[in-house]
């Protein structure tokens, strides 16, 4: 097969630098998420203590933005993964098409849980 | 090259290699990555029952309640800790000059990770102080 030089377009670094990205992102989300949810068990286990912090319109941006970002790089992660293994290409075609039904499918179903408060 | 079974091969050249303290770090950030994401599918599926209402999702909190989930969460706060930990020192080496250190680093993580992870278990399982400052902390934002 041919090789085509295409600068660094194209080869995953875009990736790499959003992995890192939203890891940094993630870190002071997840903390916060955390201590949140355990640091008295209510806080993570009632519905109540839920729908009063989701009274407030900044905190559901948080949380849309937590949704997007966990599972963009959780699932961009798992592909990374699945790179370093040789498979025939109808199964990358098809592992790919899994992984952005996965996303989007629960990136809606978590963002639908926070805007039906 | 065609490689008969590229998995196996990939698999026995993971466990073969002669691993470096840097090459049990990628190792374990590998694994507590693909769990977490595990998780994250499994919390927002479970969390569509606030969307039912309170009773639904009241019930189902109540079974996470129970000390051998609180365990699990333990055990999955350690998952976080350490993906935290070790993410932030991956991208101090890429970004920064962390090359250079990149061994201390991971011990610092580790030291800073036991720690907290311990704490949490303190919290976790015996309650905590509603006067010091993370308690306050936390009802100022809830
Ligand atoms: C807490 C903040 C987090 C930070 C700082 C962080 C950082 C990172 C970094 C820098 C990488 C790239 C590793 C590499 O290229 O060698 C990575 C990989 C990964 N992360 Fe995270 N991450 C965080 C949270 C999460 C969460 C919440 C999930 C799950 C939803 C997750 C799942 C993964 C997975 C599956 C990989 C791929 C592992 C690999 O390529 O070996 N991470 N993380
Ligand atoms: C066992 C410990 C945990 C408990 C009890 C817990 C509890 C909760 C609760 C009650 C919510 C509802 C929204 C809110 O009140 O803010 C929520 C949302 C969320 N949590 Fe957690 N959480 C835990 C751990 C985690 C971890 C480790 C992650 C990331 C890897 C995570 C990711 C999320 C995300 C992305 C949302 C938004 C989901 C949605 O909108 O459907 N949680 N969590």
């Amino acid at each position: 097969m041919e090789y085509k030089y295409m600068g660094s377009r194209g080869s995953g670094s875009m990736s790499w630098f959003l992995q890192r990205i939203s890891g940094i992102v993630l870190v002071f989300v997840i903390v916060g998420h955390f201590i949140l949810m355990h640091y008295n068990p209510e806080m993570g286990h009632s519905f109540d203590r839920v729908y009063e912090r989701m009274q407030n319109p900044y905190y559901q941006m948080l949380q849309i933005a937590f949704v997007v970002l966990a599972l963009y790089h959780g699932l961009q992660g798992v592909w990374n993964i699945y790179r370093d293994f040789k498979f025939p290409s109808w199964l990358n075609l098809t592992v790919f098409s899994l992984l952005i039904v996965l996303g989007v499918g629960f990136g809606a179903l978590g963002i639908a849980n926070i805007l039906h408060f | 090259m065609y490689q008969k079974s590229p998995t196996k091969e990939w698999t026995s050249n993971v466990v073969r290699y002669k691993k470096f303290s840097g090459s049990w770090a990628w190792l374990l950030h590998r694994i507590t990555g693909l769990g977490l994401t595990v998780y994250v599918l499994v919390h927002i599926n479970t969390l569509a029952s606030l969307q039912e209402g309170p009773e639904a999702f009241n019930a189902k909190m109540q079974v996470f309640m129970q000390p051998h989930w609180v365990f699990a969460a333990w055990i999955l706060f350690g998952l976080v800790i350490y993906h935290t930990l070790n993410g932030i020192r991956i991208v101090i080496i890429d970004f920064g000059k962390g090359a250079k250190y990149h061994k201390q680093l991971l011990y610092g993580a580790v030291a800073i990770g036991l720690i907290v992870f311990l704490w949490m278990g303190y919290i976790m399982f015996f309650g905590h102080d509603e006067h010091d400052f993370l308690s306050r902390a936390v009802s100022f934002f809830s």
